[in-house]
């Protein structure tokens, strides 16, 4: 047994030397850091040469509108294909983080601002404004919280085809059935509402939200309930990324102090913890609860007619606390460094891609508002709150002046760096612990200061 | 004769027991089923009904043909759109196919050799190899699933079916070595002696007589080899990256996250994906289960 | 061990001993290439990997930090509650697999009618990918539309749903049913195996002595089947730890992190956190812990056949 033990050992030392001879002694190696830069690129006004095939990586949402979108750039320009493939948004950025790591990315793709920061660094994306300097003038159309959440190191790296708010969504004739007439203004008047209305019988839980772990949405809910309790920037971090709410007077304790509060007493649905985007809607559209937060583009899909009984009564109110502030997000196309390693063609394809999807066609945000009024996504491109075109569809199922007022309160999230996303993972985690009552509030928000420095230390 | 009341207790009891196992372990088939026949609508109702009460077969001819389903057209619990994706059932499961029956294949063709030679044959090292080999199998998946990746792109069989067959055939062929050399082993090698008396080389004795003998081990292996890699999850959601060559797990993990999926259709995809393993699990219970009750008796 | 033989040695005590070794050597070979080149290679590699630091968004530096990722593993914030979670989820499953394979075998055993039914289905939960297991009861559980949740109300039983997967207790309850659905035929062919080996004439010779059911099944049946359920615990423990498809897709490790087993985040630490070198270390570390469970295991059954 022993000498079998000791052969055994042998031949397995040796395997590891002889494994590391042979390979790349750095695995998985990908590619250069935007810092090296090779010969500026050729401006994009010069025709594409040769056909150009590039794959485009989108989550699963409204295919057929993609799919109908490629198909019209396509005609606009038959030297370029794009072929179409999709993951589901709940598995996109590891599925995204699998591809780049093996160096094999597409040439396009989505982007969110939760993880720009992260694969720009890595030098996975290429910076728009400096490949292509024809999408550059899109940047000043663009709505400050959308930009922020597009730039790193003062680089623009995505034209924006959705850019929304978080906004507190109520079902109005479930309101009214329990005897309110007006949405409320802070958390403590939610609390009121919501028991009120559970008392009545109206809702066995008034609230609900969509915080399963996997949801990406989850943050951005809890961080807008955070800016609505405080005036001003800063809620979560200082000017030098240093966390500011882990103290017992900070917005996000509140916050915390509440959520376990309406988590105890029944108006809360726990089944939130495991809910994602589109549960949540199909629940809020069957009447089961009154009040949630949600992007806004859902306030389409319930106020559709034929939703169900309740279509049309669902309105949107500011995000409830002192500032009313909210959160905006952006999600854009963005090219990886995989299009500028491929040469000047493909980045010149790539160019008209960003101007077609991102940009004008003929004077007009041809794709963005086409989602806007088909889909009721929302937008960065400032002129389109002009639109009459734009306003007679938002008009359908919102209310106009409301939607912009949460646009101009919107900011975007906090501590967009690198490591955002490792811990915005372990910051979900920790908040659904602090709402199941497995530590207290102050317990979690250390927890999430005390990561949120590790990571900072080890960059 | 008179039944004792005791009897008759103990046989009320025992069938009960029986019955509720039934219910647990075929219930979620059935519920799944049932559900694939269903519109969304009448899927969303609370209480869902097992039974459906207007089945329907959109929801198959969708994933078929493109066809949208009536139901999705007249009123929305759903968002407008509806995902193509939960047509790529029917090409994922026709790569699950062709992956798991070449798996099977170099099962057969690689194990039964080498089953052989552990079985009957001396030679050195004959125990350390066995070890070794089925010591590979205790490094969990996720480990070497990147590593793995970065070889097979520089091997440059990113996204095909070569990539998979090999991986599937690396997990599978330890196991079918194990099992088949314990059934060999079992054997009396009476057989084998009268043809090496009459003058058989090794190959000759293992296709003419050893073979033969051994079919039911080895359709029993065949199955645990085509099931193995039919179901395997991990590696193929990892090596994968298009419907060239992802399985049906990949996309059924993948549609079922999918908002613009409804539940009927992410049915359809669950009872499409678990066909071939229930009828092999069907017709074949009498191999399967003498050939995983053999490794257990014989050690 | 006596001195080794020489050649002239070998060939009288078994004259076909140099082909007998070729014709093994050539039989073993294709499978071992396979074997190598796409198991233990990638393996090695791995190994390798966890010795240096390798952060996915940082490609260009691997500095080599000898047992930092592992100590980084052991020391982090998850290690010690994930096995936890995972130790309690292991043994609660074994033993569910177990006493669910032992009643399935012992029904399986017996002459009633209606178990030819569950002889046709029993194998079903096992032959099915492990994600669509997953999914079907993710479905089932579902806190609105679940079909579990609808027939206890329709029943009377709940006077509202339960959120099964979003309530710590519950999800890892309904995480070791769904384990105990899929694992538990195994055990039960295995047992039923065993209990086919037992001699009818140990239960002819009980009858006669008058034992009722429980008693020849705790003093007859439990002791013979002891080996088999040695095999099966060891086999169903190691498939507990591994456990990861079923905590993916029914319920990506939460809430909180109340069924984060140790493989999920051996998932987490480079898909969430980014960092390959101590996932992998995290892969090693479960590995040994399995490979010291099976040694114990040799070690039990090694004394189980002295004591017999």
């Amino acid at each position: 047994m022993n000498r079998k033990l000791h052969v055994l050992t042998i031949m397995f030392i040796v395997a590891l030397v002889v494994s590391g001879c042979g390979t790349k002694a750095t695995p998985p190696a990908t590619t250069k850091p935007p810092e090296v830069a090779t010969e500026v690129p050729v401006a994009t006004e010069v025709p594409v040469t040769e056909p150009v095939t590039m794959d485009f990586v989108v989550w699963s949402y409204g295919l057929d509108t993609v799919n109908d979108n490629i198909k019209n750039f396509q005609a606009l320009n038959p030297d370029i294909t794009i072929t179409l493939k999709d993951y589901s948004w709940l598995d996109y950025h590891d599925t995204m983080v699998g591809v780049f790591a093996a160096n094999n990315p597409p040439y396009l793709l989505y982007g969110s601002d939760h993880w720009l920061n992260e694969w720009a660094s890595a030098g996975w994306l290429a910076p728009l404004d400096k490949y292509c300097p024809n999408v550059a003038e899109y940047s000043n159309e663009v709505a400050p919280y959308a930009l922020q959440g597009m730039t790193y190191n003062g680089e623009v790296y995505g034209v924006s085809y959705y850019a929304d708010t978080m906004d507190f969504m109520y079902n109005d004739a479930l309101l009214q059935q329990g005897g309110f007439t007006t949405a409320p203004a802070t958390l403590d008047d939610l609390y009121t509402q919501a028991l009120a209305l559970k008392a009545q019988g109206v809702n066995q839980y008034p609230i609900i939200m969509a915080w399963s772990q996997k949801e990406g949405a989850f943050p951005e809910a809890w961080t807008s309930l955070v800016f609505a309790q405080q005036e001003g920037g800063n809620a979560l971090f200082d000017a030098d990324l240093n966390p500011v709410f882990n103290t017992a007077d900070s917005a996000a304790f509140k916050v915390m102090e509440w959520l376990r509060k309406v988590y105890t007493e029944g108006l809360l649905d726990p089944a939130s913890l495991s809910m994602a985007e589109i549960d949540q809607v199909k629940s809020m559209q069957a009447g089961a609860h009154t009040f949630t937060i949600a992007p806004q583009y859902n306030m389409a899909e319930l106020n559709k007619p034929a939703s169900g009984e309740f279509a049309g009564k669902f309105k949107i109110a500011l995000m409830p606390g002192p500032s009313h502030a909210t959160v905006g997000y952006v999600r854009f196309y963005a090219m990886t460094q995989k299009v500028v390693d491929a040469g000047p063609d493909y980045i010149a394809a790539a160019c008209k891609f960003m101007d077609y999807f991102g940009g004008k066609t003929n004077g007009d945000y041809t794709v963005v508002k086409r989602w806007a009024v088909e889909n009721g996504l929302g937008f960065a491109q400032l002129p389109l709150f002009d639109d009459p075109t734009v306003i007679a569809a938002f008009g359908k199922w919102g209310d106009v002046p409301m939607i912009k007022q949460n646009a101009t309160l919107a900011r975007a999230k906090e501590g967009m760096t690198p490591w955002y996303g490792i811990w915005d993972v372990y910051a979900r985690a920790e908040i659904q612990k602090g709402i199941l009552g497995q530590q207290s509030s102050l317990d979690t928000l250390n927890n999430m200061a005390t990561k949120w420095v590790e990571l900072k230390a080890a960059q | 004769m008179k039944i004792k009341p005791r009897a008759l207790t103990r046989s009320i009891f025992l069938n009960l027991l029986v019955l509720i196992l039934i219910v647990y372990i075929a219930g979620p088939f059935i519920w799944v089923i049932s559900a694939s026949f269903q519109g969304e609508n009448e899927l969303l109702k609370k209480p869902p009904s097992i039974i459906p009460k207007n089945p329907t077969t959109d929801n198959y001819r969708y994933v078929f043909t493109g066809q949208v389903p009536t139901s999705y057209e007249v009123t929305g619990q759903l968002r407008s759109r509806i995902s193509q994706e939960a047509r790529l059932i029917a090409p994922a499961l026709k790569n699950s196919f062709i992956i798991a029956i070449s798996v099977l294949l170099i099962n057969l063709l690689f194990a039964t050799p080498a089953a052989y030679a552990f079985a009957r044959l001396r030679w050195k090292f004959r125990n350390g190899f066995y070890n070794f080999i089925l010591g590979s199998r205790l490094m969990p998946a996720m480990a070497i699933a990147i590593p793995y990746y970065v070889i097979i792109q520089s091997l440059k069989l990113m996204n095909t079916h070569l990539s998979l067959i090999l991986v599937h055939s690396a997990l599978t062929i330890p196991f079918s070595i194990w099992f088949l050399t314990l059934y060999i082993t079992n054997i009396p090698r009476d057989m084998e002696e009268a043809g090496l008396v009459d003058g058989c080389n090794y190959f000759q004795l293992l296709k003419n007589i050893v073979v033969p003998m051994i079919l039911p081990g080895l359709v029993a292996a065949s199955a645990f080899a085509f099931m193995t890699s039919y179901n395997e999850f991990l590696f193929a959601r990892f090596l994968t990256t298009s419907i060239a060559s992802q399985t049906g797990p990949v996309i059924i993990s993948s549609i079922s996250g999918n908002p613009d999926v409804s539940y009927s259709l992410i049915s359809v995809c669950l009872t499409l994906g678990m066909i071939p393993p229930v009828i092999l699990a069907i017709t074949m219970r009498k191999w399967l289960t003498e050939g995983l009750s053999s490794t257990i008796t014989f050690r | 061990m006596s001195a080794p033989l020489t050649i002239k040695e070998k060939l009288r005590r078994n004259p076909n001993w140099f082909t007998e070794g070729l014709y093994a050597y050539a039989s073993v070979l294709p499978a071992l290439l396979v074997i190598i080149l796409f198991t233990i290679y990638p393996i090695f590699y791995a190994v390798r990997i966890s010795f240096y630091q390798n952060i996915l968004t940082k490609p260009n530096s691997h500095p080599f930090v000898g047992l930092k990722n592992f100590h980084d593993v052991i020391t982090s914030y998850y290690f010690k509650n994930s096995l936890i979670n995972t130790g309690i989820y292991t043994i609660a499953s074994v033993t569910g697999v177990i006493i669910f394979g032992l009643i399935v075998a012992l029904l399986l055993n017996t002459k009633i009618r209606s178990v030819n039914a569950l002889k046709i289905i029993i194998l079903l939960p096992w032959a099915i990918p492990a994600v669509v297991a997953g999914l079907m009861w993710k479905w089932i559980l579902n806190s609105d539309f679940g079909i579990l949740n609808g027939i206890l109300y329709s029943l009377g039983a709940i006077e509202s749903y339960i959120p099964f997967l979003a309530n710590p207790i519950l999800a890892k309850l309904s995480l070791i049913m769904a384990h105990i659905w899929k694992e538990g035929p195994l055990a039960a062919i295995f047992i039923l195996a065993g209990l086919q080996l037992i001699p009818n004439e140990f239960y002819e010779a009980a009858k006669i002595d008058g034992g009722g059911d429980l008693l020849v099944f705790r003093f007859i049946t439990l002791p013979l089947l002891r080996p088999i359920l040695l095999v099966v615990l060891v086999y169903e423990t190691m498939t507990a730890i591994l456990t990861f498809d079923l905590v993916y897709v029914m319920t990506g490790g939460g809430p909180g992190d109340s069924t984060a087993l140790i493989s999920w985040f051996a998932y987490a630490e480079i898909y969430k956190f980014l960092n390959l070198g101590t996932g992998i270390a995290l892969s090693i570390i479960i590995a040994l812990i399995t490979l010291i469970l099976i040694i114990l295991y040799m070690r039990a059954l090694k004394t189980e056949d002295a004591i017999s």
